[in-house]
């Protein structure tokens, strides 16, 4: 690969793909919480954007949500192990502690919203049981808010020490 | 925004794509309780696995060296990484307990809280937190 790419562009775009892969999981999971939050009943008038925004239809998104936490769990499990090397080492260093701290935080919250996954699933592929109503709801609640904290933090870490270093 | 009806659009769709989608693998009721258990077991056993430090693996970053089970960073050799070997074993205990649920009657099985599955990763929250405390006494005296 190196007599293609640099070393530093492969790792660099291992990033991108990760990065990528969790803006597309976050946007789908959001617009699946929303839905399943705060659903849109039928509007007289023009729908403004919040309510296009709500009115998905929210188990399509099930099946792509699991690939993509997958997906996005196992490039970042790949690129993990140059974060622990390039990145861990300079920011303990810098004295980067509650940063660190918060990335050791994401990789605990990334692994329990995987293993949330089947019956996230479950849940959505039976969305016509009202038995499971409530805990399709705060699954996918739960598991929305998990994800914007685990990009959140990955943006954070990539802004303190990650693209191109 | 006029509010006509109780039906919503979101559930319209929601009802005709669930019926269209729905494979036999989600209508049964093996994987059911497979799903189920295996989810709501999934942040207690990786927090116990992560506190009493069982990884399946070890993986030496510097060295590219994996070995079973746990080993301590080794001089000369840099970090160890513990994180894919927790994620391994609560794969495979969460996997086991999944099983050995389903073996169970229905009957038993169908009683496991539904709300466990959402309820124990926000309880696991402050035990996380607690668990990375090194790095916050760490910042606090920086």
């Amino acid at each position: 690969m190196t007599d293609f790419i640099t070393v530093n562009t492969y790792w660099t775009l291992w990033l991108l793909a990760h990065l990528l892969l969790a803006v597309t999981l976050v946007g789908a999971l959001t617009h699946q919480a929303v839905a399943v939050a705060l659903p849109v009943r039928k509007v007289a008038g023009p729908a403004g954007f919040v309510t296009r925004y709500r009115a998905v239809p929210p188990v399509g998104y099930a099946t792509a949500v699991c690939i993509l936490w997958v997906l996005t769990f196992f490039v970042g499990s790949y690129i993990y192990t140059k974060y622990r090397i390039f990145i861990r080492i300079p920011l303990e260093q810098g004295g980067y502690y509650k940063t660190g701290g918060f990335f050791d935080f994401k990789e605990h919250v990334s692994t329990i919203g995987l293993l949330m996954l089947p019956a996230y699933w479950y849940f959505w592929k039976n969305a016509q049981n009202p038995q499971y109503d409530s805990a399709r709801k705060w699954t996918t609640i739960v598991l929305c808010a998990m994800c914007w904290f685990l990009f959140i933090v990955g943006h954070v870490i990539n802004n303190t020490r990650g693209f191109g270093s | 925004m006029n509010t006509t009806s109780a039906d919503t659009t979101g559930t319209t769709a929601r009802a005709k794509s669930a019926t269209a989608s729905k494979t036999s693998l989600a209508s049964s009721a093996k994987f059911k309780t497979f799903a189920i258990t295996f989810s709501a077991s999934g942040a207690l056993a990786y927090c116990l696995i992560q506190f009493f430090n069982f990884p399946l693996v070890t993986y030496h970053p510097a060295t590219h060296r994996l070995v079973w089970g746990y080993e301590g960073p080794r001089p000369g050799e840099g970090p160890n990484m513990l994180w894919y070997g927790w994620t391994l074993t609560a794969l495979i205990v969460c996997s086991v307990l999944g099983v050995l649920a389903m073996m169970l009657p229905e009957r038993i099985s169908a009683k496991i809280p539904l709300a466990l599955i959402w309820l124990l990763p926000i309880l696991a929250v402050p035990y996380i937190v607690y668990s990375l405390m090194p790095w916050w006494v760490q910042a606090a005296s920086h």
